[in-house]
């Protein structure tokens, strides 16, 4: 392998730029690198307000309602993603009896998996806030929804941003999985790329794993830099 | 006639020891991946702790890549990618699948798809453990190492029985969890072509179309196999502690 069968492959690459980003769009519909940006953006924003939801239950229910969440949440913790796409892209078209479209049951799947892990973090996040912090606020005389609503949650999430990032960088990793079912997401092109060329498959899965840094880095970059800029008003 | 109907609702016991089969290659592949990115997670957070500039920059690269690219594209890399360089002897070579005599024990080499399997979880956890070791040792406090080098001890000693101990006691629940990780994870392998226990599941599931007993089983092995992992690390880990009290 010399260097200029190197350059040929990039060749190949920025051939199908335009097919890698988005798919066939115009003509057909969306895919590549778009596609998988749409893909992990809602399950990121699903798997974040279930898991906000899931975080508060498990701090205020108690007896069997609270075993029965931390029993669920367990569940989807132990499983692959993996079986958790075969099971809603098998369950999901069963329940409703419609043809589900296999992003939908991917968009599920990714969302359930993400807001069982955020929701432990928001958990973690509200014990930690001092217990002077609620006494404070019912002394002021909110009630719990409120004391949970304006005092504590902000906090908490406030402290758990590094965790609640790296669960978003996880699910933008995750949505390659959709590959599976055949969703015509980044890796899923790629490796039709792949087999029609089968010349450059270093180049080509080299470029995949670029793009996929480049992007959850930049999330990581932007959501420190908004943290950080809030980070004043907090202390002053 | 209500057991009859029973026993064709559930899987032939058959496609139970293909079931079994696939858990088997499961296991072996988590294992060896837990194995080499233990021991390669460590040297890369001992490393990352050198004077050398130039080595903890490479190794924060290795790590910022491995972590923030998803495996599935790495599985992809390492199969197609790396496969395509390596020479077509040992490939050939492997295909014979060839055999190493250990007096009685017989180790058959396992297959390409394995290897490469093994190889892309192999690169993909280290980065994670290395990561959850390193916060270890900074966990440990600063005085620590000042007490170790009043006592007289070398900088390689208070590193070996002062340093990595408390880092491995900090880290191990950590490490654990990543333990899971690479369990779960193992199951990304079938896209390779890997015979466990996802690939299997398929595999049934187009066979016979009991769809539903079929991943009940799977799920249920899988969540068996993370409750292991899980309960062996609680009682391990509460040795650790008690051992550190002593």
């Amino acid at each position: 392998m010399d260097l200029s069968s190197f350059s040929d492959g990039f060749i190949v690459i920025k051939n199908n730029l335009a097919y890698f980003v988005w798919g066939n769009y115009p003509e057909g519909s969306i895919g590549g690198i778009i596609l998988t940006l749409i893909l992990s953006l809602s399950a990121i924003i699903i798997a974040s307000v279930f898991g906000v939801i899931a975080g508060i239950g498990l701090t205020i229910l108690i007896g069997w309602q609270h075993k029965l969440l931390v029993l669920i949440l367990s569940f989807l913790r132990a499983i692959p993603i993996l079986m958790l796409i075969f099971w809603t892209f098998f369950l999901l078209p069963m329940i409703f009896n419609v043809d589900v479209p296999a992003i939908a049951t991917v968009i599920l799947a990714l969302a359930l998996i993400g807001s069982a892990y955020i929701a432990y973090a928001v958990y973690a996040g509200m014990i930690t806030v001092s217990v002077e912090q609620w006494q404070a606020a019912y002394s002021l005389g909110l009630n719990r929804q409120q004391v949970i609503r304006y005092i504590i949650l902000p906090q908490a999430i406030r402290m758990m941003m590094p965790s609640f990032v790296n669960q978003w960088v996880s699910l933008i990793k995750d949505s390659s999985l959709a590959y599976i079912v055949s969703v015509a997401e980044f890796t899923f092109l790629a490796t039709k790329v792949n087999n029609r060329s089968m010349v450059y498959p270093t180049e080509i899965f080299l470029f995949v794993i670029v793009v996929y840094f480049i992007i959850c880095y930049a999330l990581n970059l932007l959501v420190s830099c908004l943290t950080k800029r809030k980070k004043p008003l907090m202390f002053n | 006639m209500f057991f009859q109907e029973m026993s064709e609702q559930l899987l032939a016991p058959r496609y139970l020891g293909w079931l079994w089969d696939g858990f088997i290659v499961t296991i072996m592949i988590s294992f060896l991946t837990i194995l080499f990115s233990t021991i390669f997670g460590f040297l890369l957070a001992i490393l990352s702790q050198s004077q050398y500039r130039v080595i903890r920059i490479l190794i924060r690269c290795y790590n910022g890549i491995f972590r923030y690219s998803p495996l599935l594209p790495q599985l992809f890399f390492w199969y197609f990618g790396i496969g395509n360089i390596l020479p077509l002897e040992f490939k050939l070579w492997l295909f014979d699948e060839p055999a190493i005599d250990l007096g009685y024990l017989r180790i058959t080499m396992p297959s390409f798809e394995f290897i490469m399997g093994l190889t892309g979880l192999t690169f993909y956890s280290t980065a994670f453990i290395a990561e959850e070791f390193r916060a270890g040792m900074q966990g440990v406090k600063q005085g620590q190492l000042s007490a170790a080098f009043a006592l007289g001890l070398s900088h390689w000693q208070s590193f070996r029985f002062i340093i990595l101990p408390q880092a491995w006691q900090i880290s191990f629940p950590a490490l654990v969890g990543q333990y899971m990780n690479i369990i779960k994870n193992s199951s990304l392998t079938m896209a390779i072509g890997v015979l466990e226990l996802s690939y299997v599941s398929q595999q049934i599931e187009t066979e016979t179309l009991k769809t539903f007993q079929d991943y009940a089983y799977t799920t249920m092995i899988y969540i068996m196999a993370i409750i292991m992992v899980g309960t062996f690390g609680n009682f391990y880990h509460q040795r650790l502690l008690e051992k550190g009290k002593r």
